[in-house]
Parts: structure tokens; sequence; C-alpha cells
């Protein structure tokens, strides 16, 4: 039980409310006046000497975006956003020009050092075999750093920031860029293929197994910034990669945008494994402040036997707007999604996922996890479906609730839509809260109530868990326990 | 966005229906204008469609091609086999096209008055008029809408408090063409009683019967709600049940749904006071190009309310089974116990079944649950059976059976649940 000791010290150590990763690096910045207009479209793609056709792709995306409307059938509650109130780019000064480490901005470094992020890539001690992993770091519109490129190089993973991934790799770029979220997806898709700054693109060549994790840490550090990266993941043929995603942001008391929009793409026997630990900046106690986080999220099983598997743990955002998918096309491909969302204070989640069969003898399994704390309201919102030919398809979702306090909302609105005769498709779904009985043991057992929570929470998202890389897992453990510190009793 | 829409073939003639039916049908001037207005809502709203959420697998705009026209009042010869309950002792009321026609000749049951709503509403008009709680989506509004302007008879059942009668109430609602049904229950404190309703149509005749009951269980009280719906090809039968539960009262609906027409049940429940309870099963089955459709929205608006829900459907052919459930818990309606499971046996490579069972929880200290399956015939069962000696056309309408009878047996009256059963299984073999 020495992983949740780990949590409840954690707890113990922070007051309510205190945002680990809440301050602020004062650091010289340019920006793209503010609002939104062609103008903007434009200055983004001169800023990053984009070709034409990308320059085309996004204001063809603009268009569309201004047709659309935000949508407003999720349970969330908002106040409107002004798109025009908002910087749509703003970059560090001293990113621009080459990017080297020992080019970056110290200030920068020093901010990531205190994210706990390893940006200096560290070497192999002899004969031990330490967990390495490689990080794309995202500061606003603009990737600082990507580290142990050249190690990834010889293996043949391409792993860099979708700005420089235009430059040196666009025929890959233009294959599969829009192909799995085209422009027009959504509103937040359109709006992010308008004006997307930053992001990852990782292409695993066939058969490779990529040697180490990737990893990309958003942060936004810019007052009155919308955050609008794009990631694209490649694994070809029987490729592996495993990949992790961490976001934070400082505490302000407006609320800031961040809308994302990720790519996954799996050829035959590919595998891609996405993890996220978001933990934006969540509004204060009175629910003051905190990003908007609306997120689109898809994985496209292209390839027959192809895999991909989505983890979230979901801690942060004033507002969760987020439903990774899969779409499983190839035959014998398989889907997963693992999630645990936490809300505390006055957070409102609305997530879930996809699982959108079309192959034959496709595969999928959903386990979320919801935590309600606070005036929190959490909602899981899916869909199921199997296609009319997609046969012997299966699926098991199981979303459970956990309820802290009288004043917070659980919410589950699943879709199942089974097509055709053979699809074996099964649902459930539970809400509670902590049993008395379960607490009365623990604490008769010498655990103090706070304690016994944390245990029974713990056990509640092990499932979830267990899907996390071992780096992530503990970390995550850390995270559950002040998410919900100040919810007991 | 505000586009005015096209009025679809149907929706058009139902208005042009309801303009020219409207004057003369029962009530004063009172309810005529109450009728008038409610027409207004249905024509300002139109059909429930798709963009409706509550609706989005029953889009009515698309599927009611048209109409059906109003047939006029056909003589009381009607074929019993449509609605025989024998062995239950029920008292039988039947209603042709709209209309009460025969009521039992001993129809005097200690403790129930039955009247029709035809003579009811022209005594008092506020009959007509339905409180529709909030959870009540704007798809059903409309459709009860267009039930009230369009209402002609239906029963309007009361149980005196403290009551028990042992035969059942059977209503019996044949139509041939357009009908609006109006039931009204009431059971009284401490009454238990089972009403039990039959909605068919003769053979080949394209019925749309737009039926609303308006229930209320009084405290204590213990009302067991049978309803049997064959929609068969080329029919449509759209059942609103509206009811409100009080303190420690039990509301234990049944509901067999069967053919291969257009068929929504509708059950919005209220929980109104404490220590209530609804246990409800129900069974679709449906084959052709069939559509049934079970909604239900459970509101445990307050605390100590416990809710059941076991629903089966088997689907054959290129049918559609639809069954959506929201289960809503009010924020402080703590020690709530709600349980759900819905069900489908998929027997054609074409059928489809489309689930949305739904949580809406705003209490802490609840255990609530649903879960939901579809599948085909498990072949390692029929493998079983076989196994067994059993040929595989009769190990197959075992399982089936078996699968239909436990929602089935939940039917505590055991003369009805022969009969229900018996419904069930003559139509599973039908087609065999």
């Amino acid at each position: 039980m020495a992983a949740v000791q780990e949590t409840i010290d954690q707890v113990k150590k922070i007051d309510v409310d205190q945002y680990k990763y809440g301050f602020e690096t004062k650091i010289e910045s340019i920006k793209a006046p503010k609002g939104l207009d062609e103008s903007t479209v434009r200055f983004i793609s001169a800023k990053k000497g984009e070709p034409e056709w990308l320059l085309n792709w996004r204001l063809e995306a603009f268009q569309r975006w201004k047709a659309m409307t935000e949508p407003n059938w999720a349970k969330l509650r908002y106040s409107k956003i002004d798109f025009q109130d908002l910087y749509y780019y703003a970059a560090p000064k001293s990113t621009e020009g080459p990017r080297n480490l020992s080019d970056v901005d110290p200030e920068l470094l020093k901010t990531y050092e205190k994210l706990g992020i390893p940006l200096r890539e560290q070497e192999l001690l002899a004969g031990v075999k330490s967990s390495r992993v490689a990080v794309d770091a995202v500061f606003d519109s603009v990737s600082v750093v990507t580290t142990f490129k050249d190690e990834l190089k010889k293996a043949g993973v391409i792993f860099c920031s979708i700005s420089e991934a235009v430059r040196e790799y666009p025929e890959l770029v233009q294959k599969y860029l829009g192909s799995v979220v085209p422009q027009s997806d959504n509103f937040y898709a359109a709006l992010n293929s308008a004006v997307f700054s930053d992001g990852s693109f990782v292409y695993v060549p066939e058969g490779v197994r990529c040697p180490m994790e990737l990893s990309t840490y958003f942060r936004i550090n810019e007052k009155d910034t919308g955050q609008f990266e794009r990631t694209l993941i490649i694994a070809d043929r029987g490729a592996y990669v495993s990949y992790l995603e961490g976001c934070t942001a400082p505490m302000r008391d407006e609320n800031q945008l961040h809308a994302a929009v990720v790519e996954l793409v799996a050829l035959d026997d590919a595998e891609i494994k996405y993890s996220t630990v978001q933990n934006w900046y969540p509004g204060d106690a009175e629910g003051k402040g905190g990003i908007y986080n609306f997120v689109t999220k898809r994985g496209d099983c292209r390839g027959h036997h192809s895999k991909i598997s989505w983890t979230q743990v979901e801690t942060g955002s004033a507002i969760t707007w987020k439903y990774p998918s899969c779409i499983l096309r190839g035959d014998h491909s398989r889907g997963e999604f693992y999630s645990i969302a936490v809300s505390n204070g006055y957070q409102q989640v609305d997530s879930g996922t996809k699982m959108i069969h079309l192959g034959k003898n496709s595969s999928s399994r959903i386990i979320s996890k919801g935590i309600a704390a606070g005036y929190s309201q959490n909602t899981y919102r899916g869909l199921v479906s199997a296609h009319r030919k997609a046969t012997g398809v299966r699926n098991f979702t199981n979303c459970d609730s956990l309820l802290i306090g009288d004043k917070c909302g659980a919410h589950t609105v699943p879709y199942i839509e089974a097509k055709n005769s053979s699809a074996h498709f099964e649902h459930e779904a539970t809400t509670s809260k902590i049993s008395d009985d379960m607490l009365f043991y623990c604490m008769q057992r010498g655990l103090s109530q706070e304690e016994a929570v944390a245990l029974v929470v713990n056990g509640f998202v092990r499932d979830v868990l267990q899907q996390l890389p071992m780096e992530f897992m503990a970390e995550t453990q850390k995270l559950i326990g002040i998410s919900l510190e100040g919810s007991v009793g | 966005m505000n586009v005015a829409v096209m009025k679809t073939k149907s929706e058009q003639t139902l208005s042009l229906q309801a303009a020219e039916r409207i004057p003369t049908l029962p009530g004063d001037k009172d309810v005529r204008r109450a009728r008038e207005a409610a027409l207004a809502v249905f024509e300002a709203a139109g059909l429930p469609h798709r963009r409706i959420e509550e609706w989005k697998y029953t889009d009515l705009r698309a599927l009611l091609k048209d109409a059906a026209s109003v047939t006029p009042q056909r003589s009381s010869d009607v074929d019993s086999k449509l609605f025989d309950l024998t062995g239950t002792k029920a008292a039988t009321y039947v209603f042709v096209d709209g209309r009460l026609i025969t009521k039992p000749k001993d129809h005097t049951i200690a403790g129930v008055t039955v009247a029709s709503f035809s003579d009811e509403v022209s005594k008092n008009p506020a009959l007509l008029a339905i409180e529709l709680p909030e959870t009540v989506d704007a798809g059903a509004r409309s459709v009860i809408a267009l039930n009230s302007a369009l209402a002609s008879d239906g029963a309007v059942i009361t149980i005196a408090a403290g009551a028990a009668p042992e035969r059942p109430i059977h209503l019996v609602f044949i139509a041939s063409g357009a009908v609006a049904v109006r039931n009204v229950i009431v059971a009284g404190a401490d009454s238990e009683s089972t009403v039990v309703e039959t909605h068919v149509s003769p053979t080949g005749a394209a019925r749309q019967e737009n039926a609303v009951s308006d229930v209320t269980l009084a405290r204590g009280a213990t009302l067991h709600h049978v309803v049997r719906t064959e929609a068969h090809e080329g029919s449509a039968a759209l059942a609103q049940y509206l009811v409100r539960v009080c303190a420690g009262a039990h509301y234990k609906p049944f509901q067999l749904t069967s053919g291969g027409g257009l068929s929504r049940q509708q059950l919005t429940l209220t929980f109104a006071e404490q220590h209530a309870s609804l246990d409800f099963s129900a069974v679709a089955l449906a084959r052709g190009a069939g559509h049934v459709d079970t909604t239900l929205v459970v509101d445990h608006a307050v605390p100590h309310c416990t809710s059941r829900e076991l629903f089966k459907t088997v689907l054959d052919d290129r049918a559609r089974g639809i069954f959506q459930g929201k289960v809503i818990v009010a924020p402080n309606a703590q020690k709530t116990d709600g349980k759900q499971m819905a069900q489908a046996l998929m027997l054609s490579p074409d059928a489809e079944f489309d689930s949305k069972p739904e949580l809406e929880i705003y209490a802490d200290d609840v255990v609530c649950g649903h879960g939901t399956t579809s599948a085909e015939l498990d072949p390692d069962l029929l493998f079983y059976c076989e196994s067994r000696g059993i040929p595989e056309v009769e190990a197959r309408a075992l399982l089936i059976e078996s699968f239909v009878g436990e929602a089935v047996e939940k039917i505590e009256n055991e003369a009805l649940r022969d009969a229900l059963m018996s419904y069930a299984t003559a139509w599973l073999r039908s087609a065999a």
C-alpha cells in the first residue's frame, strides 16, 4: 500500500485549491493581434513559413468555421466564449531561430524543471535499464524543444513538432493531416484547423517498435491566449508507439481556451497507445478562472489487426469537452478507452468515447471511472456502434461513477447502436457513493477517514491506472489525491 | 437559425382532419376551445423528429408517411379472439374506433367505477387538460397536444380507497383508422388493483392510434398495469403514460408490444412522495420492417424510492428495436435505489437495436445502475439443447421463450401471466 500512502502524504502537503502548476513564467513573447479573421490565419501561417497548400487548407477551415455554430448538447454551462477577445498566437521571443537545447532560453528550461519535465537527455547508465522518455515541449503556440531526436532517428522514428514536419516531411503531413478529423468535423476542430500553431508529429515506419516513450508537454503561459495544438501520429504497418501527453497552465481569474485536435492513424498490425494526464488549471474554489478544454481526439484503425488505446486521466480544466474515439475500420482491429475523470470545485466534465465498428470482428473495450466531488458535474457520454456489414464485433463497456458529497452530479449518457445481429454489445454502468461499510472497515483498521477515502478511490480507479505507463502511474495517483482534497465529509 | 419547416404530408392531413373533427367531438364549448388551443400547440411543433434528442431513433416526420383516415364507427360485432383473456375473469370494456361500445354485463365491481371519457369530459371540461411534468420532452408534448385535440373516448377509472378488487379491469381498444384515446386512472389510497389494456386492430387495417393515459397512485396504492399492443405492418401505435406516484405506492406496469408496424411506448413517471416504487417489465417483439420503441423517464424527485426495470426485445427480419431509459435522481433524493436492464436478442442479421440508457444523478447517497446487452442466440446454449436431443427449431423457440419469459414472469396475477405468455408464444411461433 506504499503508493496509497504516498497519495495521502501528497494530499496533506498541499492546501485545498493549491494548484501546484499555477505559476507564471515572465518571458517576452510575440503575439498575433487580438481577434480572429482571415489575416490572423495568414499571420500564423506566415510566421511558420508554411507552404501554399497549408495556408489554403487553413483558410478553407476558417471559412467553414464561420458558418458553424457552437455545439450546446453537452451537459456544460459556461458563459459564451468571445472568440474575438483572444490571442491566437503567442510565442516566446527567444524561440525564433535555430532550436537546440543550448539555445533555449534558460527561463523556459527553468519552467520545465519546475514542472518536473526532463528536457536534458539523460544518459543511459551502464547496465542499468532506466526508462527514458523523449519530450516535445510546447509552450503557448510553439514547440520549444524536442529531445532524443537523434536517437529516435536512428530507429527511423520521426518525432518533431508539426511545424517542423510541415517543412521536413510535407508529403507525410499532406497525406495524413485532416484524414481522421476533417476540417469541418465540428466547431472546435474547424477552429483548430484554421489557427493551429504547433503540436507534435510522430511517424513510426513499418515494423519499428519505437524504442522509448514519446511525450509532449503542453504549457499555456501567456494571458488571454488560446492554445490550439495539433498532433498527428502515424504508425505504419506493424509499428508500435506509446505516447504521453501532459498539460498545465498558470492560475488566472479569466478563462482560457484550449482547443486541440489529435489524429492517430494505425495501419495494418500497428499499435498506438496514447495516454493523457490532463491537469490544466481548474479554476479556484469559487469556480473563477480555469481552462476551457474543447478537444477532438480521434484514432483511425485503418489497417487490419491494428490497435489504438486511449488512456486518459482528467483532473484539470474548468470545462472539459472531450471524446477520444476510435474508428475501427480494419478487420480484427481493436479500440480501447480507459478513463478516469475527477472533478472537484465547480469543474464540469463531459467526456467519453466513440467506438465505431466498421471492420469485421473488430472489438473494443471501454472502462470509464468518473469521480465527482464538491459542486462539480461529471458526465460520461459515449457511442458504440456496429455497421451493418461489420459482423462479429464485440464491445464491453463499464462506466462507474462515484459521488463524494451531495452537491455534485454524475451522469451517464451512452448510445449503443447494433446494426447487425452478430454484434455482441454489453454495457453496464453504476453510480454510488463510497459505501459507509467500506469506510468503516478501513477506519476500524486504524486508517483516518481521509486515508480510507483515498484507499477506496484508488481501488475504484485501479483498472484504469494499470493501463498507464509506469512513470505516469505514480504521478496520477498523486493527482487523484490532490483533486479530492477537501472533499471528504 | 429560424428556418420555417415545411409541413410533412401527414402533418398537413392531421391538421385538416383535426379542424374538421373537433366540432364533432364530445365536450362543451370550453372543451372545444381547449381542443383548438391544443391543436395550435401541435401545429406549431409538428410531429416529433430526429432533431429532438428523445426522438432521435423514432423520427415520426419521416416514419409517418401519411395520416390514416378516420373510419366511421363500426358495429359492435368485433372478433373477441383479438382480446381474449380467458381465465382472468376480467371485466371487459370494448372501445371500437374511439368509442365505448360494450360494457361487461356484470360491471359492478365493489370499489371500482369505470366511466367513459366522452361522458366525463362533457361533465368536467378540466379533465382534458393534463399537467405535464418538466421531464416530458418537446416531441411527446406535441403528440400529447394532438391527443388532447382529438381524444374521442377512453376510460376514466377510479379505484376507491382501500379497495382490492380481485377481477382485473380490461380495456380493449380496436381501431381500423386514426384514433385518439384518453384514459384516466386514479388508484385510491391503499387500494390494490389490476388494469389491463389491449390495443389491437382487425387484420390488414391501417390503424394509427395516439393513446394517452394519465395515471395517479395515491398513498399506499398498488396498481398492476398490463398493456398489450399489437401494431401490424402499416399501422402505428403511439402511447404516452404519465404516472404520478405518491407515498408508499407501488406502480407495477408490464408491456407486451408486438408487430411489424411502428410503435412507441413512452412512460414518464414521477415519484412525488417518498418510499414509493416502480417495478416495470416489458417485452417487445418485432419482425418485418417493424419498429418498436420503448422510452422511459423515471424522475426520482424525492428520497427513498426504488425503481426496477427489465426490458426484453426480440428482433427478426429487418426489425428495429429502440430502448431509451432515463433515470433522474434529484439533488435531495438520497437513498434512491435504481436498477435497469435492457436486453435484445437479434434473430436476423439485418435487425437493429439501439439502446440509450441514461443516468442523471445529483445526489450522492444512492445506488443506481443500468445494463444493456444485444446479441444473437448463444450458439453454445443452442448446441447444449440439441445435444440433449431437442431439434433445432424447438431449441430456438425454447431459448427465445425463456428469454422473454423472464420479463413476463413479473406479472403477479397467474391467469393474466399465462394469457400474456401465450400471446407472446403464439407470436414467436407464428413465424417458424
